[in-house]
């Protein structure tokens, strides 16, 4: 089916989906769109909207999709009806383009009139003889010339920068590449978090929608997380210490951090939180409030911990980060012989709770060694590399549009009795003023060759 | 700090130029321009000094990073796109005529950093760990040469709309605008900015993506600052796209272009100070 008869179909449909106006029209609404999303918090919870809005207005701006508003159905619309815009308005336009893309090999006399007002020189000799010269100027000055022989006259022309009309559709291109990437990210990757304790390992995500997704054959461990702070106070570093097992046996131990992420088989792992799991160990102090003496034991959450130089022992049963706004505490189980097992809490902030309290042994806690969970972004983003080739081919793009020009040169030799007459014409579709300045350094170079061009005047050539 | 005083000096050296270049623009006095320029230059060396110093003193206060990373010293580097961007573009369009309206831009921002020490810290702090990457000097240089290209098209664009205005109004020219280049030249030099600008514009956007998705899993996640600097994006791309049709070029033209630089100053200052989003140093 031709263009024509396509016309003819939905002859309105087209004009007003390759027009102009259309596509400043979806920018303008896009951007002021975005404004909205900026301003309305976007996926909050219904409680956090409902301390801000009333709640028919929460309710209107859900229905409207303004709360997922960049995801919403009207919202991509919108980037699909731009898309189609950018498409038409390519295809358009390219047809003009195309033309500049065929080399013009010789100009009409019209034409000669418009572009090359008193560039005229001539030189003794036939064209013929006087070809070879002119074109090892402009080889030299410009670029190689295509000669077309149309006896006894010569046509020379030259160009450069032919493929920056290109440069549009490039950037056009780009943008279609781009949101492109990004629609295969969403169909074919996921984003998702897991919260990995110090020693412990996991096989899945699970993502925002409660999806679970199983690694494809591997799992990763936490060896182990640690955390720095500058003097100030400020973070300065977060640091998982992440080991892959495919089967059981080890593929890789590596660092992640902020800015280091590391990617296993297509699934990219990201610091992101870490947090107080637990207690990997704890240092007390134990005092014999009947000798007087005081040790100092190390114990494990959990372990049974004798007391050196009596039958008793004592296990920490339990960890509470923070009890009451007093800080961390823990529960003791003690066992003497004897007697009836006891259960008390003991608090790092406050010994002297534990002063009071009656009994042969007192507790201190000396140091509390934590174990942390470290929360890492497991992402798979097939479409990334989409998206970078989409990015890459819009600077490109840039580059061809704004920083290149298509500079076209013709030469025309006819005869002129004796002699040849010389006639140099130019154009450029873009910088106007920097391609004058080239065209008249052309000009220099034949005037200046040693081959005895001369110029001819305005009022003499016409 | 040495170099923070530098900076107060810079500033002041900045309002002499802006008072020289209205002058110049006043008296025409190819003298006072050739002043003008020179101050600017000199201006701008100490400014560069300024800011590598700074550099060397993180590097003493043991620190050691780029100064590119608070409001302050962004604010510092923002002034010092801007002349440099002004002054090469003065030699290559051999007129100073911009210089009243670009000179007076990287005067206003240094400024605000420099005299308003209580508003933005010119303390040197170590980075936070998101930070921590190479990405930030290309994320950074690249965004505030398009912003300073922005800076220069938005005074154009103000000189554009006030000539058009006392054309429209069929008034003899006179007084100020008279003065003026000729429209067609402001109109080609505001297109000209922002080609230079919106490029930049786009590899600073590319360059956070590409940064956003080695420090956070997303290469874009709607965060407020990635989408105002869309809406920026798009508000230049409707000025590209506007120059084609006949009744957007001209003063609408200029007019997206002025909408533009408030987008650009919303995203550099608006997002921070009335939004909430992951991008909250700068």
């Amino acid at each position: 089916m031709s263009r024509n008869e396509d016309k003819e179909l939905f002859p309105s449909l087209w004009d007003s989906l390759s027009s102009l106006r259309l596509t400043i029209a979806l920018l303008i609404i896009l951007s002021v769109a975005s404004i909205f999303g900026t301003v309305i918090p976007q996926n909050a919870s219904p409680e956090e909207y409902l301390e801000v809005y009333k709640i028919t207005t929460y309710k209107i701006l859900r229905i409207l999709g303004f709360l997922d508003m960049y995801h919403a159905g009207w919202f991509i619309f919108l980037l699909a009806l731009l898309c189609l815009n950018l498409i038409a308005c390519s295809l358009k336009r390219f047809r003009t383009t195309l033309r500049f893309l065929t080399p013009e090999l010789r100009l009409d006399d019209g034409q000669w009139k418009t572009h090359s007002p008193g560039n005229k020189f001539t030189q003794n000799g036939l064209p013929a003889q006087v070809l070879p010269g002119i074109r090892e100027t402009l080889v030299r000055s410009f670029s190689p010339p295509r000669v077309v022989e149309a006896s006894p006259a010569f046509h020379l022309f030259a160009e450069k920068g032919r493929f920056s009309r290109l440069g549009v559709y490039f950037i056009h291109l780009s943008v279609l590449v781009i949101l492109g990437g990004s629609l295969i990210g969403s169909f074919y990757g996921f984003r998702g978090n897991v919260n990995i304790m110090e020693g412990q390992e996991a096989d899945q995500v699970i993502l925002r929608n409660g999806e679970h997704i199983h690694f494809p054959g591997f799992n990763v461990s936490l060896e182990k997380f640690s955390v720095s702070f500058y003097p100030t106070g400020a973070p300065k570093e977060f640091k998982s210490i992440l080991t892959i097992r495919e089967g059981g046996r080890k593929v890789l131990t590596e660092p992640i951090l902020v800015n280091h992420p590391l990617t296993y088989k297509g699934i990219s792992f990201y610091q992101s939180t870490y947090g107080l799991a637990g207690v990997e160990r704890v240092i007390l102090n134990i005092k014999d409030r009947e000798s007087g003496k005081e040790v100092s034991l190390p114990a494990m959450m959990g372990n049974r911990t004798e007391i050196p130089g009596a039958l008793s022992a004592f296990s920490l049963s339990h960890f509470l980060p923070d009890i009451k706004g007093m800080g961390p505490a823990f529960q003791v189980i003690l066992s003497e012989p004897n007697q009836p097992q006891q259960k008390f809490l003991i608090l790092q902030n406050h010994p002297e709770f534990e002063e009071k309290r009656p009994g042969r042994y007192s507790f201190m806690i000396k140091e509390i060694e934590p174990k942390y969970y470290s929360g890492l972004q497991v992402t798979r983003d097939p479409g990334v590399w989409v998206v970078w080739a989409g990015c890459f081919i819009m600077i490109a793009g840039f580059y061809m549009t704004f920083f290149m020009s298509h500079r076209r040169v013709w030469i025309r030799l006819t005869e002129n009795g004796a002699a040849t007459l010389i006639e140099i014409a130019g154009s450029s579709h873009r910088d106007r003023t920097g391609f004058e300045k080239e065209f008249q350094k052309i000009r220099q170079a034949l005037n200046d060759s040693p081959m005895g061009l001369k110029e001819v005047k305005e009022s003499e050539g016409h | 700090m040495i170099s923070a005083k530098m900076v107060s000096s810079v500033t002041f050296l900045y309002l002499a130029c802006a008072v020289l270049y209205f002058n110049y623009f006043a008296f025409r006095s190819e003298q006072l321009g050739k002043f003008a320029t020179g101050l600017s230059w000199i201006t701008l060396l100490l400014h560069t000094a300024a800011i590598l110093w700074r550099w060397v003193e993180s590097y003493q206060l043991g620190i050691g990073r780029a100064p590119l990373t608070n409001m302050y010293e962004s604010l510092v580097f923002f002034s010092w796109c801007i002349a440099l961007l002004y002054l090469l573009w003065e030699r290559k369009i051999k007129s100073r005529i911009i210089g009243a309206v670009a000179m007076p831009f990287a005067f206003l921002f240094i400024a605000f950093a420099s005299l308003a020490p209580g508003i933005f810290s010119d303390r040197i702090d170590p980075l936070i760990p998101a930070l921590q990457s190479n990405w930030l000097h290309a994320h950074v240089i690249t965004c505030f040469l398009g912003y300073a290209a922005f800076a220069i098209s938005c005074g154009v664009s103000i000189m554009y709309l006030m000539k058009i205005r006392k054309k429209e109004q069929g008034k003899k020219e006179s007084g100020w605008t008279a003065l003026f280049p000729p429209l067609e030249f402001l109109d080609d030099l505001i297109y000209k900015t922002i080609a230079v600008g919106f490029p930049m514009l786009t590899i600073g956007i590319i360059t956070g993506a590409a940064w956003a998705n080695y420090a956070w899993g997303s290469y874009w996640s709607w965060d407020p600052k990635e989408t105002w600097s869309l809406i920026t994006w798009f508000v230049y791309a409707v000025f590209l796209h506007a120059r084609f049709t006949r009744e957007w070029r001209g003063k609408r033209a200029a007019f997206i272009s002025i909408i533009g630089f408030v987008a650009v100053i919303f995203t550099y200052f608006g997002v921070n100070y009335l939004l909430a989003g992951l991008h909250s140093y700068v």
